[in-house]
């Protein structure tokens, strides 16, 4: 199962969808019921910013390797306003809209891996990995 | 989704069903401050059992229910956050936002809380 | 311990055990053995070609006739093995050299011995023996020149006491891994869960806690206090010697989540060093119930739970 899995996110009925999928997947590589968790709350934050900042964009998901690890690797991306001070984003308390502030450094802690780029009118990407173990 | 809510005495459960919308909830909150009003209940648990996860917005609305329903005079229990949901709650911070919401294992010790705070002098909680 | 193949180590054993050749030196000018001590003993090596067979065969009926000892050798390969060894032992002695070679050979029958599970009670038993059979033929042989006797022997002494020093080491290092070994052992051990009452658990953790043990830690009480109902749980780490920043705020994070479970949690036992090297890395022990020992947990965890019991509809009792 080496393709990646493209889910648009466009509502809350989307998101509920990817986190199911994501989930199956998770499931399917051998992460624990802990990992499980973290992996599907992980997903649901960054669903749910697509909707509540994008509007829409799309989350994909994948199966990755690093040597004799296995993971999850999940791209969240959309074509929304972008973020225009991404440190400031970064630290806990940041608060934009709905949104409790919590979303990004708090995804970052739930998984191993996070990479984001993002501009204002450019839009947002943000890829996170957890390993298997 | 229509979430049921049972009525046990003076006190309202309403047990989330997983994959709840942003409009059930909405209208889970409405049906409960409804509810409240028109049985004066005195205590709502808020039963998250089959919740696999609680990211950052269901705990608001949580928090939401909770505040709506204390404002109209009944008191709030969440029962039944699964260990792996616990932790990674706490992982992303949210258990701060749920500090002025009672968390209990399970109904029959949401019971006990709200049957406790019956007897006690009123306004304590 | 009950066989007697080679260690599976294949480094020398004078690497594996660190004696170098400044150790040797050492242990040889402590036992005051010189050169002139191994020409004596190359001067009785004639000698002792002659007289290697009955003194091997005297010594292992003697083995033999011992139940103790009896039954290491039972086997007859194992016996033959041994007493072959025995025998090179023997005229290694009386060779006149005594460098690394020596040393190694030396080790090696200790090690051997050791692994069958032979104590040391019998093997410095055997060595004296042997010395003692040896002692009869070489004042026997020498009887005209009795100071020349004297002299291979206390040369012989020395020597032999290097060997015997050399062999316990073999025995002590074989014991250390083996306590090295138990040691990983009880790290790998998952910390056990104990309900010491109704609604309240106990975990003793011992030993490092590192990331992987802090994990299992944190699934073991959560699912515990689901499991058991537990209202408070007590975490005793006074066997924990350090708890890095990574781990530390991971077991804050255990109990915030035991928290939303409705369960209070107790640490007990935190050294003042594990205290302080908390606070200086900046986790807020407000935020956490500690007291000084288990004893005194136990003492708020009953009034936790008891308190409740006793006085229901009084404030303050477990946070939810």
């Amino acid at each position: 199962m080496a393709e990646a899995v493209s889910l648009p996110i466009q509502s809350d009925a989307d998101i509920i969808l990817a986190r199911q999928q994501a989930r199956a997947l998770a499931r399917a590589l051998g992460f624990s019921t802990g990992d499980l968790a973290l992996v599907a709350t992980a997903l649901s934050e960054l669903a749910r910013n697509i909707v509540e900042h994008a509007q829409r964009g799309e989350i994909i998901l994948n199966q990755t390797r690093q040597g004799t690890r296995r993971g999850l690797a999940i791209t969240a991306r959309d074509g929304g306003p972008g973020i225009a001070d991404i440190g400031l984003a970064m630290q806990d308390g940041y608060s934009t809209g709905k949104s409790l502030g919590l979303g990004l450094p708090g995804t970052k802690r739930l998984m191993d891996e996070f990479e984001i780029t993002s501009r204002p009118g450019e839009g947002t990407w943000v890829k996170v990995t957890k390993w298997v173990r | 989704m229509q979430t049921p809510i049972l009525k046990l005495g003076s006190y309202l459960i309403a047990s989330l069903q997983a994959e709840l919308t942003d409009t059930d909830l909405l209208q889970l909150q409405s049906n409960l401050v409804e509810q409240v009003g028109r049985f004066r209940a005195s205590g709502v648990i808020l039963d998250v059992t089959t919740l696999d996860v609680m990211d950052s917005f269901a705990t608001r609305m949580l928090r939401n229910i909770a505040q709506a329903v204390e404002l109209r005079g009944a008191a709030a229990v969440i029962v039944g956050i699964r260990p792996e949901v616990a932790f990674a709650m706490v992982r992303l911070g949210l258990d701060l936002r749920l500090s002025g919401v009672h968390t209990v294992l399970d109904l029959e010790e949401a019971l006990a809380l709200l049957d406790q705070r019956k007897k006690g002098p009123a306004g304590h909680g | 311990m009950n066989d007697d193949t080679e260690p599976a180590d294949h480094r020398p054993l004078v690497q594996a055990l660190g004696i170098t050749e400044q150790e040797i030196a050492r242990r040889k000018a402590f036992l005051q053995f010189d050169a002139e001590d191994a020409a004596a003993l190359a001067g009785i090596n004639g000698l002792a070609e002659k007289y290697a067979e009955p003194v091997i065969e005297a010594f292992y009926r003697h083995l033999l006739s011992f139940e103790e000892t009896r039954e290491f050798f039972q086997d007859p390969k194992r016996l033959k093995r041994v007493k072959n060894l025995q025998r090179a032992y023997f005229l290694d002695l009386t060779r006149g050299e005594y460098a690394q070679a020596y040393i190694e050979d030396r080790l090696k029958t200790g090690a051997i011995h050791e692994r069958i599970g032979l104590p040391v009670k019998s093997y410095l038993g055997m060595y004296n023996f042997y010395l003692r059979a040896v002692a009869d033929h070489l004042f026997a042989a020498y009887q005209d020149t009795p100071e020349r006797a004297l002299k291979a022997y206390q040369a012989l002494l020395k020597l032999v006491f290097l060997g015997i020093g050399l062999s316990i080491d073999t025995y002590v290092q074989r014991r250390e891994q083996l306590i090295r070994a138990q040691q990983d052992a009880i790290r790998e051990l998952p910390t056990p869960v104990l309900q010491v009452r109704e609604r309240l658990l106990v975990l003793p953790v011992i030993g490092a806690l590192e990331p992987q043990r802090a994990r299992q830690l944190t699934e073991q009480l959560l699912d515990s206090i689901r499991a058991t109902r537990a209202k408070v749980a007590i975490m005793d780490i006074t066997g924990v010697p350090l708890v890095d920043s990574k781990v530390a705020h991971h077991l804050l994070q255990t109990v915030s989540a035991a928290r939303l479970m409705g369960a209070a949690v107790i640490m007990t036992g935190l050294s003042p060093q594990i205290a302080q090297a908390l606070v200086a890395i900046g986790v807020d022990l407000s935020e956490v119930r500690t007291t000084v020992d288990l004893q005194s947990g136990l003492e708020e965890a009953e009034a936790l739970l008891g308190y409740r019991l006793v006085h229901p509809g009084a404030d303050g009792q477990a946070p939810s």
